[in-house]
């Protein structure tokens, strides 16, 4: 696999128009070539030009400021605005409202809009705001039914990050050749299939390989992946995927493409805001944690547990890149660990939160058949960080967990012995004011689709 | 560490819409649209003044034809004027160029010594006039020069040289300066042959002045 991988390489910097006109060269973690696209079309900003100081320079920002722009984007319409900076976000650059879709709550989409300003990241604003009239659609028949969406005021920044929930959808860490063979494979035979269903290599287990098809599906006519990060479409799907910092190994996400048809015309043209990224919610949780501050204490080495109401995800991350994204198999998420702790405690409903948080109940019997998988899942992500990557992962950032996580810290400090983080999404992020933190946990995808989007540089 | 690397766009660079009012596939066509609509005025207005312009100059062509012949005979009223001014023009340099000489003349009797029988005077023809250049105009009526210069010469009989010397003397009195200047050349000074006859013996002299310049001017 690994030659297969080589030769795709090869075809890459052989066989690469794109590399003069969508994007620039960069060097990977691991010393090969990848193509990145240009920054997502963004204007230029009012950026002083050098040589130009005093008189010059205020002479400079003042014609920048009044300056009426007129620019040409790429979907051929006309941008008017003052100056290179946002208009209700001033002196910032950057104004992504990431929102995700179909979660499940019913409080709403969770939406965060981030904003970044001389003195750092700001959340603007964040909340549930009313989802699109309409059901993502399930089949080709049901895309004429396009709903308009518009967001609430104080979510009106140029653009917006869709993350989606999709049971059609795919997000896995895989190798090449798997992702050409899910490529080549049509519509029908990707719907809906388990997310660990392409990356028949992550297991650490030896008989891992014997699980592995011995006669690999041929594959079709498209023999080379797309450049990293450009979506392309091939036989009824929408692909995007990233060159892992691990060799051999990408990150892939895939949607049927009338989902991503669907998403993609669901925020009306002439109006705040439009689509600028849509992203699979997996996508958008592993790049929640780039602002947080253990991240950049850990100086991106780092493992992380995404709790979520339906699963539990382990990402590793060396040096800022990510290296592993895993689905805890077997392990459903924080709304079966309620459910678990309410049988077996006979505790009802409403109760189980306070359950969690009080010191005078001890619901670690309840809780450790659920959490008995996920820490050996943990342990085995630690093993493999350390064996791959020769990470010292003793402390992993939890996250997305809103009650009992001071019983999860307590067994992995018991059970594998690991120290667990608990982090709060918004950390490192100032609040504007308004904005209520309470429920930080459910934007998480929403937060990581911003970030992503928003390219932030840590 | 940069979040692009978790960036796995779905949408297409092609699918991405613009969140300004102001798109280029309205206001595309609205603009074309005004553009043509500005044509077609600025073309109907030019169109309209050229007809405008064209109707103007058979107008004036008309005009111009109706009245070529007054115009005609206005042009040749107007040479005439100006010829007949010229005449008049002409004649009062003559006028101011006319010579009173009569109270000059009436004195010369006065002062004529006893001595002295004057036989001629005589105004001398004024030099010809230079041939006139190639093409150069001529006018009928005025002299080729503003200048005129003639000569007075007196003729006469005398007994002795002192009468003439003392006529001389006299001619050179303010009173003749209308008649002569001071610029006078004695001609001839000889024996009269034939006044020999009568047995006295008489002397016949010229003596030629040069006159005041006659200006033909204003």
């Amino acid at each position: 696999m690994d030659a297969d991988y080589t030769t795709v390489a090869r075809h890459f910097q052989v066989n690469a128009p794109w590399k003069s006109i969508s994007g620039t060269e960069v060097p990977s973690a691991h010393g090969q070539t990848v193509v990145r696209p240009r920054s997502n079309g963004r204007p230029p900003t009012g950026k002083l030009p050098p040589r130009l100081t005093g008189l010059h320079s205020l002479a400079w920002k003042l014609l920048i400021d009044l300056m009426v722009k007129i620019q040409l984007t790429r979907s051929k319409t006309i941008e008017i605005g003052f100056g290179g900076k946002g208009k209700s976000a001033s002196n910032s650059k950057v104004d992504m409202t990431g929102v995700e879709l179909f979660s499940g709550e019913s409080r709403g989409a969770p939406a965060v809009r981030l904003v970044h300003k001389k003195d750092g990241w700001h959340i603007l604003a964040a909340g549930f705001v009313p989802p699109p009239n309409g059901d993502l659609p399930q089949r080709w028949e049901d895309t004429p039914h396009q709903p308009v969406w518009e967001l609430p005021r104080n979510f009106q920044s140029p653009s917006a990050a869709i993350a989606v929930n999709s049971g059609m959808s795919s997000f896995s860490q895989a190798s090449a050749e798997a992702i050409l063979r899910e490529m080549s494979q049509g519509l029908g035979d990707s719907r809906p299939k388990p997310h660990t269903a392409i990356s028949p290599r992550l297991s650490l287990k030896p008989q891992a390989k014997a699980e592995e098809p011995q006669k690999p599906a041929p594959i079709g006519r498209k023999s080379t992946l797309p450049p990293p990060g450009t979506p392309v479409s091939e036989n009824g799907r929408r692909f995007s995927m990233r060159p892992l910092a691990e060799e051999g190994f990408h990150l892939a996400a895939s949607l049927p493409e009338f989902q991503a048809l669907w998403l993609g015309r669901l925020l009306p043209e002439g109006r705040r805001p439009t689509a600028a990224s849509i992203q699979l919610a997996e996508s958008a949780l592993m790049a929640s944690p780039l602002l947080h501050p253990a991240f950049a204490e850990t100086k991106g080495n780092m493992l992380a547990i995404f709790v979520r109401r339906d699963a539990i995800y382990f990402a590793g991350y060396r040096k800022g890149e990510p290296v592993l994204w895993r689905r805890c198999p077997g392990v459903k998420g924080y709304d079966a660990m309620r459910n678990a702790i309410g049988k077996a405690l006979g505790v009802e409903e409403e109760l189980i939160n306070d359950v969690l948080e009080d010191a005078l109940v001890d619901p670690r019997p309840a809780l450790e058949p659920f959490l008995h998988p996920v820490l050996h899942q943990l342990d085995l992500a630690r093993a493999y960080l350390a064996g791959k990557h020769s990470m010292d992962t003793g402390k992993a950032l939890l996250m997305g967990l809103p009650y009992g996580a001071s019983h999860w810290c307590h067994m992995a400090e018991e059970s594998v012995k690991m120290k667990l983080v608990p982090g709060h999404p918004f950390d490192g992020i100032t609040l504007a004011k308004g904005v209520d933190a309470s429920l930080a946990h459910l934007h998480l995808v929403a937060l990581g689709a911003a970030i992503a989007a928003a390219e932030v540089e840590t | 560490m940069k979040s692009a690397s978790f960036h796995l766009n779905l949408l297409k660079d092609t699918e991405r819409l613009s969140s300004s009012p102001v798109r280029l596939r309205v206001m595309l066509p609205v603009v074309a649209l005004f553009a043509c609509i500005g044509m077609g005025l600025w073309w109907a207005i030019l169109f309209t003044q050229l007809l405008m312009v064209r109707a103007e100059a058979q107008d004036i062509d008309e005009d111009v034809k109706a009245k070529s012949k007054a115009h005609a005979e206005a042009i040749s009223r107007q040479d005439r004027v100006r010829e007949m001014r010229q005449q008049l023009e002409q004649l009062t340099y003559y006028r101011n160029g006319v010579r009173a000489i009569g109270k000059p003349l009436a004195k010369l009797a006065e002062i004529m010594p006893l001595k002295v029988q004057l036989t001629d005077l005589s105004f001398a023809p004024p030099p010809l006039d230079p041939p006139p250049k190639p093409g150069q105009k001529i006018s009928p009526f005025a002299p080729m020069t503003n200048v005129e210069t003639q000569r007075f010469v007196i003729a006469g009989r005398t007994t002795k040289e002192t009468p003439v010397v003392a006529l001389m003397e006299s001619l050179d009195s303010a009173e003749f300066e209308r008649l002569i200047t001071r610029e006078k050349r004695v001609k001839s000074f000889r024996q009269d042959a034939t006044a020999e006859k009568g047995g006295r013996r008489l002397l016949a002299f010229e003596v030629e002045y040069t006159m005041p310049e006659r200006r033909f001017a204003k």
